[in-house]
Parts: C-alpha cells; sequence; structure tokens
C-alpha cells in the first residue's frame, strides 16, 4: 500500500499493511518549529530553517525530506491566511530564541522590555496586538480585546465578523495547495475554516483588527448556557457559510481531500467535560449534523473532529452528528482509557492520535518508556484499522529529541514486527 | 432580629443571578443584617454546593462561571463592610498561574471558589513570576500560595517559585498548593508542595485542610 490508500483503509476502518503516521498534517497534529528543526538535525537533512506555518502555536513545516525520513502518510492544506489573519508567504528570517526559521512577510511583532513578543492582527503594527508570548513560552496566546457588553444591544452580527463566503483568491490559495498535496501521493488532510462553532481559540478573533460581540473566553462561556438564543443565531448564519463554502470548494476540489479538518471546539477537561451532553446536544449537535451530513451527502471526505480532554461521554452524539474521526484521543484524561475507547468505539470512529501521551511519557519520560508505550497503543488500537499514530496533540518545544526518535522507531518497530 | 432572605440569595447563587444576588445582599445590610452572616451563613454554603454540584458533574465550567459572578456581585458589596469591621478572613491567599502561562479560567474557578469558601483571595493573574509571589506574601500577609499550570512546558515554573520562597525566607510562612491539567499528586510531592487539588472544588477543601493544620 501507498501511504494515501494505507489512510483510506484505515479511515474505512479496513486495516491496512501498517499503522499509519500522521505529523504535520493539521494544527493540532503538528510539530512546534524546534521540534522540527531539531528532527532534521536529527536525520542529518539539508539545514536551513523551518518555516513556521501556523505562526499562533509555532508549529513548523514538515517538508518531504523530513515527511520521509519520519516514515508520514499525511500531509496538510490549509487556509491562506493564518489564525492571525495574515497570508503565510514572502517568507522572512526571524530568529526565535535562538533558532533561525522563517515566517511570513506580515508577521509584524514587537517585543516588550520583559522579553514578552507581541504580534499584530494583518501584520498591522497600528491596530491593537491580538497575541502574545510570554518569555517563558514559546507559542502565542490571545490577547483578549473585549468591547464593553450591553446585553439590550448584544447583534449576533458582531460575532460574525470572520465568517462570510470564501473569497477568490483563497479558494484558489486551497485548489493550488490541494494540487500541490496530492502530488505528493500522500494522503491529504484539509483545513477549510469556518466549521468549528465556538472553538475557544478562535473566538477572541485574533485575525480581526477590532473584534466586536463576545470575545472574553469566560464571557463566551458563559454565554453558552446564558445566552443560548445569541449562540444558536451566530451558529445558524455560520453553519450557512460553512456550507455555501464546502460546496464552492468540493467543486473545485472533488475528493482530492482525504480528511476535512471540520471542528477543534474541545469539550473535555482534564477530569471533566466543559458542558453535559444534554448541552452539547442542544447548542452544538444541529450545526455539526448539517456540516456533516452535507460532506457526506456530497463528498468522498471524512470528517475529522477535534476535542481535547475527557469527551468519552459524547462519542455517541459525535458519531451520531456524522464524525468519522476524533483527535487527539487524550488517554491522559478521566474516562479515556484506550483499549475501552477501541472495544466501544473502534468501529465506528477512526482515532487519530492516543499514540503517547504527551503531558507525561513523551516530555518527562525515557525512550524505553516511550518506546513501551507506543507499543502498547499500536496494539489496542491498530487492529481492524480505525486508527493514524499520532501523539495526543501536537508535539511540544521542548521534547526530548531522543524520546521523539524513540516514539517514531517505535512505531515502525510495530509495524516491521507486526506486519509482514 | 434582622432578616437575610437566605434561599433568595442562596438560589441567586445557585443560579448564577449576579443582579438578585447583589440586590438581596443590599436588602440584608439595609435591614441590617451582619455582614460576616451573609458570608458564613449564606454565601459559603452556596459556593460549597456550587462545588458538590461541580464534582457530581451537574455544573460544568459555565455554570460554575455564573455562579461565581454571582457570589462575587455580593462579596463586592460585603468585601468594604467586612474590613472596616476587621473581619478576618479563613485565610489569605495569593494565586497566580505560573511564569510562562496565560491561561487562566482554572486559576480563576479556584480563587472564586476560594473567595466564596470564605479566603481572601489576592489575585495576581496570569504569567506570574516568583517575585510577585514573594511580594504577596511579604506585602500582603499571605499564608497560602495557590500555583495553577495548564502546560507541561510552564508546568517546570512550579518548582522554581518554590525554590524562590525558599531563598527568600518566606516558604516556611505559607502552604503552597499546585493544580492544572499536567499536574499531578506525584509532582506535587517532587516539587515540595503542600498539597495538589485536582479540581475547583477540592482546591477549597484543601485549602481548608492546609490552613487547619
Amino acid at each position: 500500500m501507498n501511504s494515501k490508500e494505507r489512510i483510506q483503509a484505515t479511515l474505512s476502518h479496513r486495516e491496512p499493511d501498517q499503522v499509519p503516521v500522521d505529523f504535520g498534517g493539521t494544527a493540532v497534529t503538528g510539530m512546534h518549529v524546534s521540534t522540527v528543526a531539531a528532527m532534521r538535525d536529527h536525520y542529518g537533512l539539508e539545514k536551513r530553517p523551518v518555516k513556521v506555518h501556523e505562526p499562533y502555536q509555532m508549529l513548523g513545516l514538515l517538508e518531504g525530506d523530513l515527511l520521509d525520513a519520519m516514515g508520514i502518510d499525511v500531509v496538510g492544506v490549509s487556509p491562506r491566511k493564518t489564525m492571525f489573519g495574515f497570508p503565510n508567504d514572502r517568507w522572512k528570517p526571524w530568529n526565535f530564541r535562538g533558532l533561525d526559521v522563517l515566517v511570513s512577510e506580515e508577521f509584524r511583532i514587537a517585543e516588550e522590555a520583559n522579553g514578552d513578543v507581541l504580534i499584530y492582527p494583518e501584520g498591522d503594527l497600528t491596530a491593537p496586538p491580538s497575541g502574545r508570548m510570554p518569555a517563558g513560552s514559546q507559542f502565542f496566546d490571545t490577547i483578549v480585546r473585549q468591547p464593553p457588553l450591553d446585553d439590550d444591544r448584544l447583534d449576533p452580527q458582531d460575532n460574525l465578523e470572520e465568517f462570510g463566503l470564501i473569497g477568490d483568491e483563497d479558494l484558489e490559495y486551497l485548489v493550488s495547495s490541494m494540487c500541490e498535496a496530492a502530488s505528493t501521493g500522500r494522503a491529504v488532510a484539509a483545513s477549510f475554516g469556518g466549521t468549528a462553532f465556538g472553538d475557544i481559540a478562535l473566538v477572541p478573533a485574533p485575525n480581526l483588527k477590532a473584534p466586536k460581540g463576545i470575545r472574553d473566553v469566560a464571557e463566551w462561556y458563559v454565554s453558552t448556557r446564558s445566552r443560548r438564543d445569541y449562540i444558536h443565531r451566530v451558529f445558524e448564519s455560520q453553519c450557512e457559510f460553512a456550507l455555501a463554502n464546502l460546496a464552492r470548494i468540493h467543486r473545485r476540489i472533488g475528493d482530492s481531500a482525504d480528511a476535512v479538518f471540520v471542528c477543534g471546539t474541545d469539550f473535555g477537561t482534564q477530569t471533566s467535560a466543559f458542558c453535559s451532553v444534554p448541552a452539547f446536544r442542544e447548542l452544538w449537535f444541529p450545526y455539526y449534523k448539517r456540516v456533516n451530513d452535507w460532506i457526506h451527502a456530497h463528498t468522498g471526505w471524512k470528517t475529522f473532529k477535534h476535542s481535547c480532554g475527557s469527551v468519552a461521554r459524547f462519542f455517541p452524539s459525535f458519531i451520531e452528528a456524522g464524525f468519522d474521526i476524533i483527535n487527539p484521543v487524550q488517554c491522559s484524561a478521566a474516562g479515556m482509557d484506550p483499549a475501552q475507547l477501541k472495544r466501544e468505539y473502534g468501529s465506528r470512529l477512526v482515532f487519530w492520535g492516543g499514540g503517547v501521551d504527551t503531558q507525561k511519557t513523551l516530555p518527562f519520560g525515557t525512550p524505553a518508556e516511550v518506546r513501551e508505550q507506543v507499543l502498547r497503543r499500536c496494539e489496542i488500537f491498530a487492529p481492524g484499522g480505525g486508527f493514524v499514530f499520532n501523539s495526543i496533540h501536537n508535539l511540544q518545544a521542548g521534547t526530548p529529541v531522543g524520546n521523539i526518535v524513540a516514539m517514531i522507531d517505535a512505531v515502525h518497530e510495530f509495524n516491521g514486527a507486526g506486519r509482514a | 432580629m434582622p432578616d437575610l432572605d437566605n434561599a433568595k440569595l442562596r438560589e441567586a447563587v445557585l443560579g448564577g443571578d449576579w443582579k438578585t444576588a447583589a440586590a438581596v445582599t443590599k436588602a440584608a445590610i439595609a435591614e441590617g443584617v451582619e455582614p460576616l452572616a451573609i458570608v458564613t451563613g449564606c454565601l459559603v454554603p452556596a459556593m460549597d454546593e456550587v462545588g458538590r454540584l461541580f464534582e457530581c458533574e451537574e455544573y460544568f465550567v459555565p455554570e460554575m462561571l455564573l455562579s461565581a459572578r454571582a457570589m462575587k456581585a455580593s462579596m463586592d458589596i460585603l468585601r468594604p463592610l467586612l474590613a472596616a469591621a476587621g473581619t478576618e478572613p479563613v485565610g489569605r491567599v495569593a494565586i497566580g498561574t505560573v511564569k510562562g502561562d496565560l491561561h487562566d479560567i482554572g486559576k480563576n474557578l479556584v480563587g472564586a471558589m476560594l473567595e466564596g469558601g470564605g479566603f481572601e483571595v489576592i489575585d495576581l493573574g496570569a504569567d506570574v513570576s516568583a517575585e510577585r509571589f514573594i511580594e504577596a506574601i511579604t506585602k500582603s500577609n499571605a499564608n497560602l500560595v495557590a500555583l495553577s499550570a495548564l502546560l507541561t512546558v510552564t508546568m517546570p515554573a512550579m518548582k522554581t517559585i518554590i525554590e524562590a520562597l525558599r531563598n527568600a525566607g518566606v516558604r516556611e510562612k505559607v502552604k503552597v498548593m499546585v493544580g492544572g491539567a499536567p499536574v499531578t499528586q506525584q509532582y506535587a510531592d517532587s516539587i515540595g508542595a503542600d498539597g495538589y487539588g485536582e479540581s475547583a472544588g477540592a482546591a477549597v477543601a484543601l485549602a481548608r485542610r492546609l490552613v487547619a493544620a
């Protein structure tokens, strides 16, 4: 099997010849730019600065030589504009705390006296900054810019500024990116944007210069309980745009995407959930179902749902809403035992992740512990297909290279030892 | 005997109705109810119930935030009156997310639950240096320090802060409690913290134990 066939088999719950591997296919299965650079060094690849293709989390682009070296089966396609509203083009060098990287020409920042780095929406230094990277951190967090709220004057349109019909330039970018991705022979994971419905990372709208509406994180969470009519009206309009955009995109790219990243809205915490199952079904479920139903009725794409945390309670609803793939499968959260998840949901959900714990084992364990856990997870998740190997969320800065190597080697060991 | 509409204030806190919580509190004060009686007789048990509902997953983050908002609306009225009367809180907690970590929802929930539990909360915010915790201990007489981290990359700052407290000679003045997604009891023990709370509700019980010890 080639990479595409391998992914297609596993997404159809048929056991492929090997466990397929993703790193870098989406913004939640990626690698911090420092780890990409470290892995390039490990494999002795050509020394060149890595592109920061997702500046919010400072994810590095995995190019073909590294994909080959790591044995990765997936390439990603992303929207033209980043989380901060500027396009990824005209790369320029930047020294990121001692590491030479490449960033977009419109990646415009200011450094504060304490070492914090501020980033600006659309690269506009005259606008208030929309992201901050503290001196001790390795990626940005959004700066909440919440205008005063007056419940009597709340207008759902204010929370819809960032949504709309896809423009020609953005569409052409997706089409050309898709062609390029398809030509690699690898499977394609595509992210089009606009279908998350309340992803808390996007609520503050770091791409907008002057966001209006409900933009504060806590205020948004509160609103999912106290202002449900408002949220419904936002989601309703967002859904209309999304369906129109999906149709337009599909007309141009056809079924060349294997998996489509629909939603990164987190519903789980480490020990519990952000809402009850009935609240999920009342507020989010109808919109996810409409999006997924449209995709399944009109395309061959498989739909990808990301949610961190303890979310097994939502799996029946995710399945009913039409999600095919769940990520990151945070086995370290409460009620997320891998064997139980595989047993109960393995025939209906593809587990794209769950391969190794990134809260403890990968950053703080030994290579032997990493190998042991990866082998065990593969034994649990691989039988019968329905498993794409990925760590639980992005590989973070500071992860020991020896542990990343141990992780990748263990997957290949499993594939070599377990398959003819 | 002045009258406090206990059931109404409790209902307002549990239902997250901050306007009613403020109105009932004002009415009670006008009636001559002792501010401390409102705190101990109503707000503390109401927030304990919020914590219980959160633990048993009848309440989730939105409900907890709403209840905290209602409790704070009442406390905003009561706090200056309590201070004027020289009422001592159960304890003084300096709370913050550690250096490099801007994720403060968990910290805010813990802070609200501690305030609702009768503690004075000195909220140092997010991305807080060891020096600011030391300052809160020396200038505000905090006897508890609560450290929060969401990220594996920032969690080690908890150890740095505890070491800094020791080096500044204030470690023995305070109990240190830690929490956050990647934090475990084992990690708390390894860095010499006095306690670990798995959730916002557990944090209040832990804080009460630590100040009583």
